[in-house]
């Protein structure tokens, strides 16, 4: 009866107000209150309202999950005709341990945003109010339910108002902690104890990570209260914890809310990702292994007739034509070496990419090619080899294994060397089914991974290595002649055209001056070339000079391949529309009126990777940026840059990611975006410009 | 000005426990493995209000029920002051299915009571357990892994688990939940009288945590 009459009076009350936002409504331990971003309502619009708790010291509220006890809010909406109102967007909440029992809750404060969209045929100049009623439990050591009627009353309005100044941060505060999706794909293995869930991140720096703590959206899958390891390494986030009661709730997905704390800067910075992990029966690992070496060694013979690869594995193979007589056994020693030589190159590659890994860097097959050095030089040896098939240069039997070195004992060394030529020019080049292999590969623990390398290089090793192993299958290849010459002349174009591919890689990593610097080297390889050919029926002094000449053409060539470090341009900053950050630029931009974003990130910052994929990336933004008129300007620190430290240091940062929204009218400051963006904070903000 | 617009039902009875010693609740948790459904029930004895000892193996050939209860948590009241409760226990006990209320809170939280008291509770709330059970260290209560109360378990004949979790699939404290609610311990109850499976043999148990000492 008292209850009722006090809701009453209370329902009177806020009716009759006019205040935007309704007075909190308190108990000893919590008051709560709507907020709402907005200052008025526009017919047909989705805004957000939420509703703010504000907990005693030592209370707590719950989640969505409230853990082993507890219970969520409720709110019961009498929303006025045409409004409709969303399912609350709960923030990730902390653990309150309780015994054996373990809750997921808020204390002190905790804002609940609501989605409420309003009708279309509002009545533009009188005032709305929202109604609902919240229930909820608070519990310190004891359990209270409590609820209160809540209202928020605003006016209709044609146009979008300003933001609320009260409710608009702590809405947008709120909404930050509210779970995005996940970029990266999850998946468990759930034995009779317990379950292990793994995030395929590679891309999160194991250092910087400093905790990871899963919050299942439902009870049963995992012991709530039972503690959880988790190990950042090159692959991800892998996290092992005491199982659930509940069978079912392991055969399907789990679903939850990864929490990752990354360390920015010193400064903690907490991520909360939603999660659906698929589960992974406990004996794929073996059957994964296997299959991955199988699609390894598949990747390797296809790799030999890949363009980078089948000139020099075919010059190799002219050679069985040429050496048909040949003793068997020292064909089948040269087999082996050639063998060896794949095998032992694709360790050491393997190895370096393993370790690297291992230090924390994201990387792939093809790694080296990340670094505009390399691949110049790559450029060069695959130009050197081009030439010697076309006849420019006779390199001798060293590389292609041709002539008489073939039969010789010192050929052998001629035949590994081969081998790791071979896997050095496959390098640029991806074989089908290679992709899936390596990938698994390096998500592997090192052992695997280095059977997974060994068995693509078996794959790459092993067309010539049966074509000397056994013999009878040298009789499936013509006769010499005439056409072998033709034939290796013609095999140095797809070398060429792996050079003129690798020179764009050049571009893309360093730009017209890198392309200046790979073409410039390329012209003075030929010229080596020339000069050693043209000398070699020359008499000694002339054969000398023109050898020390040539040596030094290829040295200086190797000298400006090397000086890439000063003329590097960052790899990423043309993507996405965006143009790179100058403070000149910038400038013009002001002068012109043009709204701008600065987008100051670093490609081995997580944080700013993931703002990039669920808010720059987001098609939502882009029509905001496109209809607005905004230009984004990308300041790239992935290599230190004194500029972007300086920008940086003049919003008192000393590191990233920094987001700076200007607007296009004359006010001389940007407004400094969170470091954690979301879409609707880049769009809500885009739009007040 | 404020609105004073709390329309709350008063449960608390103060108990001055207050922020009782939060840290030892973040120590390590006891070694202590909740019991598992689907195999035997783990073996316990334990004090009655009747000043006897009461051992789970005394019951041996019957079906019993474990009740975890604390009489101020407002989710045990909403089971009690509606009678759902009381009319579990009869229906129950009236079919020879034994029934043990027992009590976790330890000496100083919500619920703790000293074995008069207990009785007090069961004669004026018209309740009907076979025993009431007083745990004040938790022994049995870390044992089955109870949590919350109410934490109800069933145990069949054989003295197998067959039942651990909530009392129906509302979590609420709203009373009117109790009519419309899917009762899981009287579903268990029926299935082990036929000699059948329970179909839903674990739920997540709902109400207050167990108020166990730190």
């Amino acid at each position: 009866m008292w209850t009722a009459l006090v809701t009453a009076i209370v329902l009177f009350a806020v009716g009759v107000s006019a205040a935007p936002a309704a007075e909190p409504a308190a108990s000893p331990r919590v008051s709560v209150e709507l907020l709402s971003e907005a200052q008025s309502v526009v017919p047909g619009h989705t805004f957000w309202i939420a509703l703010r708790q504000r907990i005693a010291p030592g209370w707590h509220t719950y989640w969505t999950n409230p853990g082993d006890s507890g219970e969520p809010l409720r709110v019961e909406w009498s929303l006025p005709a045409g409004f409709r109102a969303g399912e609350v967007a709960w923030p990730y909440p902390e653990r309150i341990p309780a015994g054996i029992a373990m809750s997921y809750g808020y204390s002190n404060e905790v804002v609940l945003p609501i989605a409420v969209t309003a009708p279309s045929d509002l009545t533009i100049g009188r005032d709305v109010t929202l109604r609902g009623h919240a229930s909820w439990l608070v519990c310190e050591k004891t359990c209270i339910p409590e609820e209160a009627p809540v209202a928020l009353t605003l006016p209709a309005t044609r146009e979008p108002s300003p933001p609320d100044p009260r409710g608009a941060p702590l809405i947008a505060a709120a909404r930050r902690a509210v779970p995005t999706p996940s970029p990266w794909p999850a998946s468990f293995i759930a034995t009779d104890q317990a379950v292990t869930l793994t995030v395929a991140a590679p891309d999160l720096v194991p250092a910087r990570i400093e905790e990871a703590w899963f919050y299942p959206a439902r009870w049963g899958a995992i012991d709530h209260a039972g503690p959880q390891r988790s190990t950042t390494n090159g692959s991800g986030i892998t996290l092992t914890v005491a199982r659930g009661p509940l069978a079912e709730a392991v055969a399907g997905p789990i679903e939850g809310v990864l929490v990752v704390a990354e360390r920015l800067d010193g400064v903690v910075s907490r991520q909360a990702f939603a999660v659906r992990a698929d589960p992974r029966a406990t004996s794929t690992g073996a059957l994964a292994l296997v299959s991955a070496l199988a699609l390894a060694l598949a990747g390797g013979v296809v790799l030999n007739l890949m363009p980078c690869v089948l000139p020099v594995l075919s010059v190799k193979a002219l050679g069985l034509v040429h050496h048909a007589e040949a003793p068997p056994a020292a064909l089948r020693r040269h087999g082996l070496a050639y063998t060896l030589g794949v095998l032992l190159s694709f360790a050491v590659v393997a190895g370096v990419l393993l370790a690297l890994r291992a230090g924390g860097e994201g990387l792939g097959w093809g790694f080296q090619l990340q670094s505009p050095r390399f691949v110049t030089l790559l450029a060069y040896v695959l130009f050197a080899l081009a030439l010697s098939l076309s006849g420019v240069i006779v390199i001798g039997a060293r590389f292609t294994g041709a002539g008489q070195g073939l039969v010789g004992r010192g050929g052998y060394a001629g035949s590994f060397f081969t081998g790791a030529l071979a896997t050095v020019a496959a390098t640029p080049c991806t074989a089908p089914f290679m992709g899936a292999a390596v990938g698994y590969a390096v998500t592997r623990p090192w052992p695997h991974a280095l059977l997974v390398f060994e068995a693509l290089g078996l794959g790459l090793a092993l067309p010539y290595l049966l074509l000397t192993l056994v013999p009878a299958w040298r009789r499936f290849l013509p006769k010499p002649g005439a056409w072998m010459r033709r034939l290796q002349q013609l095999l140095a174009f797809p070398l060429y055209a792996s050079v003129a591919w690798l020179v764009w890689v050049v571009s893309r990593q360093a730009g017209s001056q890198g392309v200046a610097i790979a073409a410039m080297g390329l012209v003075l390889i030929a010229f080596a070339a020339w000069l050693a050919q043209t000398t070699r029926e020359a008499s000694a002094p002339w054969r000398r000079s023109a050898a020390v000449c040539a040596l030094g053409l290829v040295a200086v060539a190797l000298t400006i391949a090397l000086t890439f470090t000063s003329a590097r341009a960052p790899l990423s900053a043309l993507e996405g529309g965006a143009e790179p950050f100058s403070p000149r630029r910038l400038a013009e931009l002001r002068a012109a009126g043009t709204p701008v974003f600065v987008n100051v990130t670093a490609a081995w910052c997580i944080t700013c990777l993931v703002n990039e994929r669920v808010a720059l990336r987001s098609p939502a933004v882009a029509a905001v940026f496109a209809r607005k008129g905004v230009v984004t300007l990308k300041a790239d620190w992935t290599n230190r840059d004194p500029l972007i430290t300086r920008v940086l240091g003049s919003f008192g940062r000393s590191g990233v990611p920094l987001y700076l929204l200007y607007p296009s009218g004359p006010a001389p400051e940007p407004t400094v975006l969170p470091q954690i963006l979301s879409e609707g904070i880049l769009v809500d903000a885009t739009e007040n410009i | 000005m404020p609105n004073l617009s709390v329309t709350r039902r008063t449960f608390l009875a103060g108990t001055g426990v207050a922020l009782l010693s939060r840290s030892g609740l973040l120590t390590p948790s006891p070694a202590w493995a909740a019991a598992k459904v689907g195999v035997a029930a783990p073996t316990f004895s334990a004090g009655a209000t009747s000043g006897k000892n009461v051992a789970l193996a005394d019951y041996k050939g019957k079906v019993v029920v474990l009740e975890w209860t604390n009489h101020l948590c407002p989710y045990v009241q909403k089971h009690y002051e509606t009678g759902n409760m009381q009319s579990l226990q009869k229906d129950a006990t009236g079919g020879g299915v034994v029934w043990l209320t027992i009590i976790s809170s330890a000496p100083d939280t919500q619920g703790y009571v000293l074995a008069k008291e207990a009785d007090d509770l069961t004669r004026t709330r018209n309740a009907s357990p076979s025993a009431v059970l007083l745990d004040p260290k938790g022994v049995v209560g870390k044992m089955y892994g109870a949590t919350n109360t109410p934490h109800m378990y069933v145990v069949d004949k054989s003295g197998t688990l067959t039942y651990a979790g909530a009392i129906d699939d509302k979590p609420t404290t709203r009373r009117s939940d109790v009519q419309t609610a899917r009762s899981y311990v009287r579903e268990a109850l029926a299935s082990v009288a036929a000699g059948q499976p329970v179909k839903t043999p674990v739920t997540r148990a709902y109400g207050c945590t167990v108020k166990y000492d730190a």
